[in-house]
Parts: structure tokens; sequence; C-alpha cells
């Protein structure tokens, strides 16, 4: 165990002695801070600082949506109608944007923390083959199968300190920027069933979470990839690409009921949450747990089986 | 005498092509033994199944008694080596890429990195990124990160490729001092017969996957062995008479060289018999390197094969 360790913080020094990893975390906290001062010029968050004729004044904003709704034909601000209505009828003042409301904003951020764990993930193998050092490295008393998990544990590691910085950061600029309405408050939003008051944390917790799967079945993926074909470019091109194509794959074959065992039909647990509504009608939550479980076993075997049994021979 | 590496008929097939054809031989403790052949004989890939790199398709290799097929971890503890060219992880320092491997094994303390950073002179440069190192600098601390865990063998793959004869010299003596002070078995492999004669104690000739001979460098001429004498001297015609005609001896002229064959026993007198005709010799050399033609014969001159 403690050899396992070791090679944890080794593969974590090689990570981070590298620049290109800081500038992921630097690329992270710019695009943070420049969504806070999108949101502090143009946003909505003085709009929605409601004084103490606050019922008048959703009221007034309900009636305008309305409104917008009848006469566009694609307007949908049905859940806006919906959560406002709620508001009045059981008299909660509704809070300003804040520092919660922005962390919970960014969670969409984790799609760039999808791409550089990608990265990561691809790199991770196919570099020591690039650097010639993976035959040093595989000379050691040390079983091919640790080495190699203690690569996957890295990347995981990474990206959950990336999931853990841009919460905490985002929380840092929204507290700058926004202010806090108390340590939890509840926010009223659209849920499975109808309007529901949840717990800010709990929601902002489910949605990093949720993005946390899309984001380790790519990684694993890119995993799996670069150790088959040692080249990293490779690994990231595919990764990335099935990313941005899946849905896209997905909604050409929902037609077809074996589509549903597809990776991409899965990925996305927040179709069964709220108000989402699944890919294929016969999908349930249990049954993607198992499709991606079952995948992700899939990725992980064929990696260890490539880098275990295969030679490592020359250039 | 100890063997501390046997080979046992090693084949290896890749695809189906049959790479390495049975190969039989062992280091003994202590020794430096030399792997020669030219590109593509088949030094790395026997390299690489020594260290694990590579499977043996048939056939077992033995560590200090271990297999290395059955017993991997217990087999490479004692085993250093660089493979092919030493590559470190250009963005860390020397010394935090040998922090890196002594990590890997348990129980070499900070004290041990120290020592081996001196024995290959590396202290000044150790703190510097590996990528701003030169090729000599890099061979140096590819020897470290072998030596670190105190091994018993030590492989070193073209240890020689692409280093200045200065460079050149320093390794050979690093490594004669590992063989003699450290008891370390050392394999080296090289295409280059003057490269690695020098330093070591015996030399294995691969060819096509083949052991072509084992031969012992260095061995002590008997008196009454024949030689090959390379004389210069500053009358060629009055020295061919002398020796012909004088001495019985059959001389002949290369590049205004003369070569000669006899016994051992008998060099002094010649050189004797020349300076009574006044003949100013230069130079009388010995050409004892037996390997040398042998090996020019095994691999033909032209060692790019």
């Amino acid at each position: 165990m403690l050899n396992f360790l070791s090679l944890i913080k080794n593969e974590q020094i090689k990570l981070y002695t590298r620049m290109g990893t800081w500038s992921m975390y630097i690329i992270l906290f710019a695009i943070m801070l420049i969504a806070s001062l999108i949101v502090v010029f143009f946003g909505e968050a003085d709009e929605q600082k409601y004084g103490d004729d606050w019922q008048a004044q959703v009221t007034a904003e309900t009636e305008e949506l309305k409104e917008a709704q009848e006469e566009m034909e694609f307007a949908a601000f049905d859940s806006e109608i919906a959560k406002n209505e709620y508001y009045l009828e059981n008299d909660i003042k509704p809070h300003p944007y804040d520092a919660w409301q922005f962390t919970l904003e960014n969670a969409g951020l984790a799609m760039l923390i999808s791409l550089f764990t990608i990265i990561i993930a691809a790199g991770i193998v196919s570099n020591e083959f690039k650097w010639g050092t993976i035959k040093l490295l595989l000379i050691r008393p040390i079983s091919r199968t640790k080495i190699l998990f203690s690569k996957f544990v890295t990347v995981l590691l990474f990206s959950i300190s990336m999931q853990i910085f841009l919460f905490l950061i985002s929380l840092l600029i929204g507290l700058i920027f926004f202010g806090m309405n108390g340590l939890n408050p509840n926010i009223v939003q659209m849920g499975t069933e109808g309007i529901e008051e949840v717990s800010v944390f709990s929601e902002i917790i489910t949605q990093y979470g949720l993005y946390m799967v899309n984001l380790i079945m790519m990684a694993t993926f890119a995993f799996m990839i670069s150790t088959i074909f040692r080249n990293s470019a490779m690994a990231i091109g595919l990764a990335i690409f099935l990313m941005f194509t899946g849905n896209t794959i997905i909604s050409f074959l929902s037609d077809y009921d074996w589509a549903k065992y597809i990776l991409f039909a899965n990925t996305n647990l927040r179709q069964y949450i709220g108000d989402g509504s699944p890919v294929i009608d016969s999908m349930t939550l249990g049954f993607s747990i198992t499709v991606l479980a079952v995948y992700f076993v899939i990725f992980l075997l064929v990696s260890w089986l490539s880098f275990t049994r295969r030679d490592v021979a020359g250039n | 005498m100890d063997i501390s590496m046997e080979l046992q008929n090693v084949h290896k097939t890749i695809g189906k092509k049959e790479i390495i054809k049975g190969l039989n031989f062992s280091i003994r403790s202590g020794e430096v033994f030399g792997f020669l052949g030219p590109n593509g004989a088949g030094k790395t890939t026997t390299i690489r199944m020594m260290v694990g790199l590579m499977k043996i398709t048939s056939g077992d290799i033995k560590i200090n008694g271990i297999s290395i097929k059955d017993d991997f971890k217990g087999a490479i503890q004692h085993v250093g080596a660089i493979v092919e060219n030493p590559e470190m992880y250009p963005f860390m320092s020397g010394w935090k890429n040998l922090k890196h491997y002594a990590r890997m094994i348990p129980g070499i303390t900070d004290e041990r990195i120290k020592e081996v950073i001196k024995l290959v002179g590396l202290e000044k440069a150790i703190h510097e990124k590996v990528g701003r190192y030169s090729l000599g600098m890099r061979q140096r601390i590819g020897i470290a990160q072998a030596l670190l865990h105190n091994p018993s063998i030590l492989i070193l793959d073209e240890p020689t490729n692409g280093l200045d004869p200065a460079g050149i010299r320093e390794i050979r003596q690093y490594i004669r001092n590992l063989a003699e002070q450290e008891k370390v078995s050392v394999i080296v492999s090289s295409h280059l017969l003057s490269e690695i004669e020098l330093m070591c104690d015996r030399i294995g000739i691969i060819k096509n996957g083949e052991l072509v001979t084992v031969e012992e460098v260095n061995e002590e001429q008997e008196n009454d062995q024949h030689v090959t004498v390379k004389l210069e001297v500053n009358d060629n015609a009055q020295a061919m008479t002398v020796l012909r005609d004088q001495l019985g001896l059959e001389v002949s002229e290369q590049q205004s060289i003369l070569m000669l064959q006899i016994e051992k026993n008998d060099v002094p007198n010649l050189v004797k018999r020349m300076v009574e005709e006044n003949i100013e010799v230069y130079e009388v050399a010995l050409e004892r390197s037996s390997l040398e033609d042998k090996f020019f014969e095994l691999i033909g001159e032209n060692t790019i094969a």
C-alpha cells in the first residue's frame, strides 16, 4: 500500500511539475472571472433585487413573460412563470442573485473540466512512451498493474481537484461580486413533479455530481485509447470527438431500441432528474447506471490487458 | 565461479519472424560482458527480455537463479539498466528524477542518492533540469538511476552511443570501477567493437539472433604464439632484405608499413637485428586483437546490416 501511495505521489509530481497542468487551472479561473464580469455588467443580478413591494414586481414580471409567450411562437417561459406563481402563492420573497446561484450556474464549466481531464488521461500513459521513460518505469520491482492503476487514480484525483477548485473559486468570486444569502438557502426550481424547493447546496452537489459521471466515462475512454495506441493525440481527438458528437449520434438512432445500450445515451443522467425526459422511453436510472458500470469496467479491463500483456518494443 | 545471469535457450518470435534464435550464455559475477553485434542483430531485443520489457517466447532468463518469467519482482530487483537511450523526464531536475525512481524501491535513502550522484560526478548539475543536460550528462544520470538500489547486475545498452572519445573513456572507467570495486556484473552492448573492447572481460558476438561466439578479451598471450607485427622503419627496402634473407620471414608491405607473422619469442631478436643493421625503427606494434579479425570475419566490414 505504501508502495502504491508513493507511485501516486510520483504521478502527482510529474503532473504538477509541468506548466501545462497549471495553465488548465489558470484558464478555468479566467473563465470564471469573465463569467462573473458578464453577470455583473450585463446580467440580471440587479433586476432581481426585489424591494418591499416584491409581490407587485413579480406579478408584473409574470405578466410580461405571459405576453412574450403568446407573441413568440417558440418562447418557453413556462418554468419561469410557474416559479413566479409559486413565489406568490407561498409568499416567498425571491432571493437576489448570489454566490450560490453563480456557483450553481458554473456547474456547466464541468464541460471544460472534462476536456482537461481527457487531455490528462490521454497523456498519462502515452507520454511515458513518448518520452521513453516507460522503459525505466517498468523495470522496477513493481507490477505493471499497480503502475497503471496509480496513473488512473491520478487522473481521478486531478478531475476531483479541478471540481473542488471550480466550486471554491466560484463561491469566492460570487461572494466578492454578488454576496451570499445565508449559508445554505433554499432555491425554487422545476423538479420532476412540478415546482419544488430545495437546498442550494444539495442542488450544487447533484449538478456537479451529474457532470462528473460524463467526465469520468470520457476520461476512462481516453485513458483506454491512450493505453492501447500509446498515442495521446489519437486519444484526445477520439474522446473529444465522441464527447461532442455523442448526443447527435444518439438523436439519430433514438428510433431504435438498441440505441439505449450506447454509452452516450446513458452518460447524461440529468435526463432522469428535474424536467428532463429519457432519450429512449424504456430507459430508467437503474438501467443507465448499470450500462455505465459495464462500460467503465470494460474500458479499464481493456487498458489493463493492453498495458500488462504487451511488449514494450522499440520506438 | 558464480553466475549472475543465465540465458537458457532464449527464443523470441514477433509475428512470424524469429528475431532471437536460441541464445545460451551466462554472465559471471563481477565481470564486464560485452554484447556485440551489428544493428538489428537482436541486441536490444535480448536486453529487453532480460529486464522483462518483452516476453520470452520460449526458454528462460535467470537472474541470480531467479527466473524473470516466473518471479519478475524477485529477479528485477537485482538489476539496474539503461535500455537504449537514458531517457529521463526532461521537465524535472536530475535530483527529482532520481527521487522519482528511488520512491519505486523501498529503502533508498537520500544519502544513497547523493552517494550515487557523487559516483557519476553530477554534483554540480543535479538541480538543473534534465532537458538541459548534454548527452554525456544524460548517460551519467542514466547510470545513476540504474545504480540506486545497489544492483548486482548492471545492463547498459549502447552506453557509448553519441558520446565523444573523452566521454567514452570516462564511461569506460566508471564501468571498470564498478566491476572491480563494487563487484557488479556489467553487460554492455554495442555495435562497435572498438568502443567496448577495452572495458570488457568477455565479448559475445550476436548476429541475426544467434550467438556466434564468446571470446575472452585480453587473454595473456603465450610466448610461442604467432602474432602479427607491424613495423615502421626509415628504410623499408633494406629492412625487407634483412627480414627475408637473414631471418627467413615472409614480409608484406601495406601503406609503407611492414607486416609479418612471427612467434612472440622472436620479437626482441628481430628488433635487435634491425638496430644492428642501422635501420631506424619508429614503431613495433603487436597486433594482438584476433578479436577484431574475428569480428569482421563474422560480421563483415559493413556493420550496418
